[in-house]
């Protein structure tokens, strides 16, 4: 309701999305224009890589980003997380998805649509087994993201830039809607095995492709395990150096 | 205060401004960095799968050279401003306050602007060095002396359209309550229609027409272009001028939306 209230401003902002949606589907088609693939990846791949990465990219920021990213570090900073630590309902639960975004609902239902299209494309020649991993990849890229996010927030109890931090990484996320076969030596381990941003999209989509083995989709799982462990520790013990700025 | 001891003060006072937030400025620059890199990445794996030196007209070096230059004029001359203070103060009403003051608010949101992109493009020029010795064996200098003389002046004439372009669409917020949304849909066109991701020859015809029908080439695809001589000279003051020529039908627009807008005016807020 309170995001509708200037409504030219709510249509503009879905507008402006999906036209960032359709200019990027266009840059690809420039890319490939030139080239028939890139690494192992052909253009259908590529799209279908780019409408997995901006799935998973609105179902975060409809569900937890905003409230991880930008209203629980100032709610720290400030001291308004007293409030929220009174209440009868599960701390991390509540802060994490007090707010739901209902504008990036909207500009999701496009993005769906992209990726129904993808599938058109490519025939939907998928099994029951492959859409099933694919969901599950999925929601494991969407877990692994919560928990990147959940440890830059948690900074916030000893730093006052998390928000900076948190811009950074949405930046350094981008990296996901593209073949990891962009990158060579250095640059392809760190993000496959130290910061995995292969888990985003590229994993659910070569599982949709059947061109992950069975390994590769435990280890993903593991990878997300060892990410989210972490994180919810770092979060408690981050709440035990909360110093309630405003009392 | 003199007539220009005034811009200078506005300039002074958005540095100190800047300053006090260099970390998260700072940040802005890395992220800004960041995409350039993505972008790179991205073209240096296109010239290694194709198995040619040239795609485009563009050889590798070229195309590094473009993608750098042209993120650093998108991050930090372009997108950065967004002119987000006029709409604000019309909206909150601080904006009365500045009716009051011995200076037009809409040069102090022009020198405001100015005095922003300045601070980040050199932050911007700090952080890239070590992206352009990372890239070096990739780059490439300008074609002649001339050519960085008319880079240079397209960049100031870019800044200008696109200080005027969303300007424009901050003087609505006399009419409109919000127009986050609208700058925020003309930015997104802006970064690719101006080139900001790839050169435009690469797109569609049809969309290449369309682009060049509007401002935006001439925001990054142009400077770009005269950087790497890829204009003629004898054809490079036919662009520039087309260039003015946009400048002045939005500052005319400008002009006008103010005069307007300001009749309009209610204060609102304390």
């Amino acid at each position: 309701m309170k995001q509708t209230a200037y409504r030219p401003h709510f249509i503009l902002m879905i507008t402006g999305k999906v036209v960032r949606m359709g200019l990027l589907f266009f840059f690809f088609q420039a890319v490939f224009l030139k080239v028939n693939h890139i690494g192992q990846w052909t253009y259908d791949h590529v799209l279908l890589l780019f409408a997995t990465f901006q799935v998973v990219d609105y179902l975060m920021s409809i569900t937890f980003q905003r409230n991880l990213s930008s209203s629980l570090p100032s709610r720290i900073r400030t001291g308004e997380l007293d409030s929220r630590m009174v209440l009868p309902a599960h701390l991390l639960f509540f802060v994490s998805f007090e707010e739901i975004d209902m504008m990036d609902f909207f500009s999701f239902l496009p993005s769906l649509g992209f990726l129904a299209y993808v599938c058109y494309r490519m025939d939907f020649a998928f099994s029951l087994t492959q859409m099933i991993l694919y969901t599950m990849l999925l929601v494991n890229a969407l877990l692994f993201l919560y928990a990147i996010l959940l440890i830059i927030a948690t900074t916030s109890f000893w730093i006052t830039q998390s928000s900076g931090l948190a811009v950074i990484f949405d930046n350094l996320m981008k990296i996901g809607r593209y073949p990891l076969d962009i990158f060579e030596g250095f640059w392809k381990i760190f993000f496959l095995y130290f910061l995995p941003l292969v888990l985003i999209a590229q994993m659910p989509s070569q599982a949709l492709l059947k061109a992950l083995s069975l390994e590769s989709v435990l280890l993903s799982f593991v990878a997300t395990g060892v990410f989210m462990v972490f994180a919810l520790r770092f979060w408690r013990w981050g709440l035990t150096h909360y110093l309630s700025a405003s009392t | 205060m003199s007539n220009l001891l005034k811009p200078l003060t506005v300039l002074k006072l958005v540095f100190i401004e800047r300053l006090a937030y260099r970390v998260h400025f700072s940040l802005q620059v890395l992220s800004g960095i960041l995409s350039s890199i993505i972008v790179v990445f991205l073209w240096l794996a296109v010239y290694r799968s194709a198995g040619q030196g040239i795609i485009g007209g563009y050889s590798i070096a070229e195309m590094v050279t473009y993608l750098l230059g042209g993120g650093l004029l998108n991050s930090f001359i372009l997108t950065t401003a967004e002119n987000p203070e006029t709409s604000q103060s019309i909206q909150d009403g601080t904006f009365s306050s500045l009716l009051i003051q011995p200076y037009s608010p809409f040069w102090l949101w022009f020198f405001r602007d100015l005095g922003s992109k300045v601070f980040l493009l050199f932050l911007g020029c700090l952080g890239y060095l070590v992206i352009l010795f990372f890239f070096r064996d990739y780059l490439t200098i300008w074609a002649s002396g001339t050519h960085l003389t008319l880079f240079l002046c397209s960049v100031v004439l870019a800044s200008l359209l696109q200080f005027f372009l969303f300007e424009n669409l901050s003087l609505l917020s006399f009419w409109i309550e919000n127009t986050y949304g609208i700058r925020f849909t003309m930015r997104v066109i802006m970064e690719v229609a101006g080139g900001a991701i790839v050169p435009l020859s690469f797109f569609p015809q049809i969309l290449q027409k369309l682009f060049f029908l509007l401002p935006f080439p001439y925001l990054i695809y142009l400077p770009m272009r005269i950087y790497l001589g890829k204009i003629p000279l004898g054809e490079v003051h036919r662009e520039m001028l087309m260039e003015v020529v946009w400048i002045s039908v939005f500052s005319f627009l400008s002009m006008v939306l103010w005069k307007k807008g300001l009749r309009r005016y209610m204060a609102m807020g304390d």
